[in-house]
């Protein structure tokens, strides 16, 4: 949602970083801040522009309009909730700037604590700014509710007294303008995030009754949730605020939105006409789609030399039978972020670009990452330490080498089938296992020493002199092991659990899946299947 | 354009006395024995005969004891200037003693304008407060202290040490001990929605309340009545247009009486009971006129009414996409299957014998499942089962849905694209 975005970097912009912004730095400086400030600061916009730049959020902007009432009207709290990604925050600010109202805007995600969300309302309701001069350093120091309330009750009646003097006269100077009113809203955005606070729920507790706390009618409180008022219940309750909910946007919405500030909207609308419905079964996030999009999108145009062009039936045909191959792969990662920024380049670049990609993407299939031949067979001893019981080791293990899985089989009566299932749930439940350090090194110099003789006898016909270098690699194969392990940990293929009680020795646990495993043996051509204990 | 005006102006008087208590709760007092007479009572002859004494005022959330008890003190306020002072504290604020005493000393200094020291320690301020209650004792001045969430200062907090419990009731004790040791006059008055307030006090705190109480009930029908018209008729001698305020009252008249309008507020008292959810369903009412005629309408209430009443787990299911509703159906199915408990693991093992019998078309890799399962887990549909296994990765760390059966499959039949074979699927 570009929108989105532009809409809140203005603001910011207007707001509490003004004095970073490169175009202009000189009048800044001068420019003290006033309780204008408190508004949207740009000219405001007219209802249609917000409900137009919102597919899909008309009813809602209608209710938050009317709940928000004409000017000066004193309102309860009101709680807007719904799923990431619907334009909440957007659409809030949004109204206020076609309102032209003065509001506090804190978003429980950069304030993490109590004290800084407190003290950055004060800073705003103050008209504070940090800065070098300051050092930037909030105007009061509050870390208690209590005292939040004194100073906010202080500084808000200071501000409504501003405003109250300020509504005679700017309406002289500025007829055109929209008067701001003597209202101030306080607007607290993700504030499920304070569920996780330490006391959070007592903050929570405040914040929803912080209108009957403060009982100042002037104040107008909004507060945004991803979560429905339901979960906010404890046992100490509180009087609801007013709600409003935020659907995820259908199919429709969807299409309105990702057709806005499209160059050609006929192409793009064909291209959503083959793609969007089998997306929208996964994910109906806009974020999550539209990285998806763009650069399923670029694939699209890529049989295309003029992108101006409006497609006939016959060109979407050809174009759709030119995208299909795409699109089942990338249901499969629909949320992968492509890490090649496009945005400024040229076309002929880009394209060079993506075919180069995807010729990667190829490549890639094999194995997605580089790694070291040793370390490769430490993960594989990781994996199987994990997933085979350790009792199993010495007859998995020994000197000829994997286990016979056929001599095991026999025809399992009703009883023990059921024994094996409830087995394998707990299994499932329980995870892959723990194992210390000294298995996993045995492991590993179990598999190594398997892995080489089977390489070299593949090898054998085609080179000696290969052979002998992997001798060599052998003995070169232990010696930095342990710097392995270590940093298989740290890229999380490995994780440190809890020490063992009895022993004291730091236990590893394999994170890999069974698919990745087995990639990564078939690069090595080890045959892994042979030594994975089924139960 | 010349219409939009008075309409506005309505609407803003309207929203102004329902966002103002002392309006709200003024005509529900008059009767003499209403909680606003006996409040008054108690309280103005511990002032006159100046004696100190203690109540409770006990009743759920909203329904009306501040705003009763704001009624009360501003009377007694105009009634006695000068022999009354009022010190409010909040539970939810000044539940630690340190930060109560200080308040307390703050708004002792704020009235008597004294200079208050920021930096004054727990004892000053409380030997302050011993001194100032002598003093108004001595002046013959009663202090009326106003303890908000009054079960906030007495809980006893069982996880935090014993030593702390006993700190966490000194306010209380200190308070009333002083009022008793010392020859002061003091009102106590505790605000609670909790009807046990006074058994959470330690005994030698109890001792010295009295247990006075004063409840506050639901209002009745007749009471309401009074309550929407005295809230919703225009005055006509304000500077409306004359021919507006008897259309607007008229119209609120025949809403009032309609047999409809009766069935929609009996469904909405069946769920809240309080004042305060009754007042701010008119006010959603209300805010939803329409300003072109100016006039209130049924439907207005109607459309409040819809909007009041959400089902927020049946609204997170019908956000779900189809995926998700597969996850969900799976761990249903798992549950139906008296599997005791499952992770993701186990949910997507279902999902792919799901998909091997029936071969569905919505079969996805495991890493967009894991990350289904994750938005889910965002709008707490689902959550892991416990907090231990921290060290296990999510997707072996047990699972419950949030969500009961029957929310899962109205949800789904309302759901836009549902499937139909999920529907079959969730059945057996």
């Amino acid at each position: 949602m570009p929108k989105e975005e532009s809409s809140k970097v203005t603001r910011r912009n207007t707001r509490s970083s003004a004095s970073v912004t490169v175009e202009n730095p000189e009048p800044i400086e001068s420019h003290p801040p006033t309780i204008d400030d408190l508004t949207f600061g740009d000219e405001s916009i007219t209802l249609d522009a917000v409900v137009s730049d919102f597919p899909g959020r008309r009813s809602q902007i209608f209710d938050f309009i009317r709940l928000m009432g004409p000017l000066d009207c004193p309102t309860l709290p009101i709680m807007i909730y719904g799923g990431a990604s619907t334009g909440k925050t957007s659409v809030v600010l949004q109204v206020l700037r076609h309102l032209n109202r003065p509001f506090v805007y804190s978003s429980c995600r950069t304030c993490y604590n109590p004290r800084i969300l407190f003290e950055s309302i004060l800073n705003q309701l103050l008209l504070h700014r940090k800065c070098s001069s300051n050092g930037y350093s909030s105007a009061k120091r509050c870390d208690k509710p209590s005292d939040f309330v004194n100073l906010v009750r202080e500084a808000l009646s200071n501000v409504i007294k501003t405003l109250e003097s300020a509504s005679g006269t700017s309406r002289l100077n500025k007829p055109d303008e929209k008067p701001m009113g003597k209202m101030v809203y306080l607007i607290l955005d993700n504030v499920d995030l304070i569920r996780d606070w330490d006391k959070g729920s007592m903050i929570l507790q405040f914040l929803f009754s912080l209108d009957s706390v403060l009982k100042m009618p002037q104040l107008g409180i909004v507060l945004i949730s991803g979560l429905p008022p339901d979960v906010y219940y404890s046992n100490m309750g509180y009087t609801d605020p007013i709600p409003i909910f935020f659907p995820e946007y259908s199919e429709e919405d969807l299409r309105q939105i990702f057709l806005r500030n499209q160059a050609n909207q006929k192409l793009y609308s064909a291209f959503l006409d083959a793609v969007l419905r089998s997306f929208c079964r996964v994910t109906r996030r806009v974020e999550e789609l539209s990285t998806t999009f763009s650069s399923l999108f670029r694939k699209y145009c890529e049989p295309l030399d003029d992108l101006g062009i409006s497609p006939n039936e016959d060109m979407k045909r050809r174009l759709y039978s030119h995208l299909k191959p795409f699109i089942a792969p990338c249901l499969n990662d629909v949320f992968r972020i492509s890490s090649h920024p496009h945005d400024g380049e040229t076309r002929g670049e880009r394209r060079q670009k993506v075919s180069f990609s995807s010729e990667n993407r190829e490549e890639l299939k094999i194995l997605d990452f580089h790694m070291s031949t040793s370390a490769k067979y430490l993960l594989i001893a990781a994996f199987l330490a994990s997933r085979n019981p350790a009792t199993l080791d010495a007859s998995m293990f020994d000197s000829t080498g994997g286990m016979d899985n056929r001599k095991r089989k026999r025809k399992a009566s009703e009883k023990s089938m059921e024994k094996k299932e409830i087995a394998e749930q707990e299994a499932v439940m329980k995870g892959p296992g723990s194992f210390p350090l000294e298995r996993l090194l045995a492991i590993f110099q179990c598999i190594a020493s398997v892995g080489d003789s089977s390489f070299g006898e593949e090898k054998e016909g085609e080179e000696e002199e290969d052979a002998t270098g992997y001798e060599r690699e052998n003995n070169n194969l232990m010696s930095d092991i342990l710097l392995q392990v270590s940093s298989l940990c740290d890229a999380n293929f490995l994780i440190k659990s809890g020490s063992c009680p009895l022993e004291g020795s730091i236990r590893y646990r394999s994170m890999v899946s069974e698919d990745l495993a087995l990639k990564v043996a078939k690069s090595l051509s080890f045959p892994l299947a042979k030594y994975l204990y089924r139960r | 354009m010349g219409k939009e005006i008075p309409a506005e102006k309505s609407l803003n008087l309207i929203r102004g006395r329902l966002c103002d208590p002392s309006f709200i709760f003024r005509p529900l007092s008059a009767s003499s024995d209403s909680n606003y007479s006996k409040l008054k009572f108690i309280v103005s002859t511990s002032i006159t005969e100046g004696c100190n004494n203690s109540i409770l005022l006990l009743g759920p959330r909203g329904s009306g004891k501040t705003a009763v008890l704001d009624l009360v003190v501003g009377d007694l306020l105009e009634q006695f200037p000068d022999s009354v002072s009022v010190i409010r504290l909040n539970g939810l604020l000044h539940s630690d003693d340190n930060c109560a005493f200080k308040e307390i000393a703050r708004q002792l200094c704020m009235e008597h304008h004294l200079l208050f020291s920021k930096m004054a320690s727990f004892d000053e301020n409380s030997h302050f407060i011993i001194a100032m209650l002598r003093e108004c004792g001595l002046a013959h001045k009663t202090i009326i202290f106003v303890l908000d969430e009054f079960d906030m200062f007495a809980q006893a907090r069982i996880l935090i040490s014993f030593n702390l419990l006993i700190g966490k009731q000194r306010l209380l004790y200190s308070l009333l001990d002083a009022m008793q040791s010392v020859t002061s006059q003091a009102v106590v008055i505790g605000i609670s929605s909790r009807l046990d307030a006074d058994q959470l006090l330690e005994k030698r705190v109890r001792s010295r309340f009295s247990h006075r109480k004063i409840l506050f009930l639901p209002p009745s029908r007749d009471e309401l009545d009074g309550l929407l018209e005295h809230l919703l008729s225009l005055p006509a001698d304000s500077s409306f247009p004359s021919g507006y305020v008897s259309r607007f009252n008229d119209k609120i008249k025949n809403i009032t009486s309609d047999r409809r309008f009766k069935d929609i507020l009996k469904t909405f008292f069946n769920a809240h009971s309080t004042v305060n959810s009754f007042l701010k369903f008119i006010f959603c009412a209300v805010s939803l006129m329409n300003l072109e005629s100016g006039l209130l309408s049924l439907e207005n209430f109607k459309a409040a009414l819809s909007s009041m009443q959400r089902q927020p787990k049946l609204e997170a299911v019908r956000d779900c996409s189809v995926l998700e509703l597969y996850l969900l159906v799976c761990m249903r199915r798992l549950e139906v299957k008296e599997q005791s408990s499952y992770n993701f693991i186990s949910v997507m093992k279902e999902y792919k014998a799901i998909h091997d019998s029936f071969q569905t078309s919505d079969y996805y890799a495991q890493n967009v499942c894991i990350r289904g399962f994750e938005h889910l887990r965002e709008r707490q549909v689902i959550c892991y089962a416990e907090n231990r296994g921290q060290s296990q990765t999510g997707e072996y760390r047990p699972m419950k849905l949030l969500i009961s059966a029957s929310e899962l499959h109205q949800g789904m039949r309302s759901h836009a694209c549902c499937p139909a074979i999920l529907l079959k699927l969730l059945d057996h």
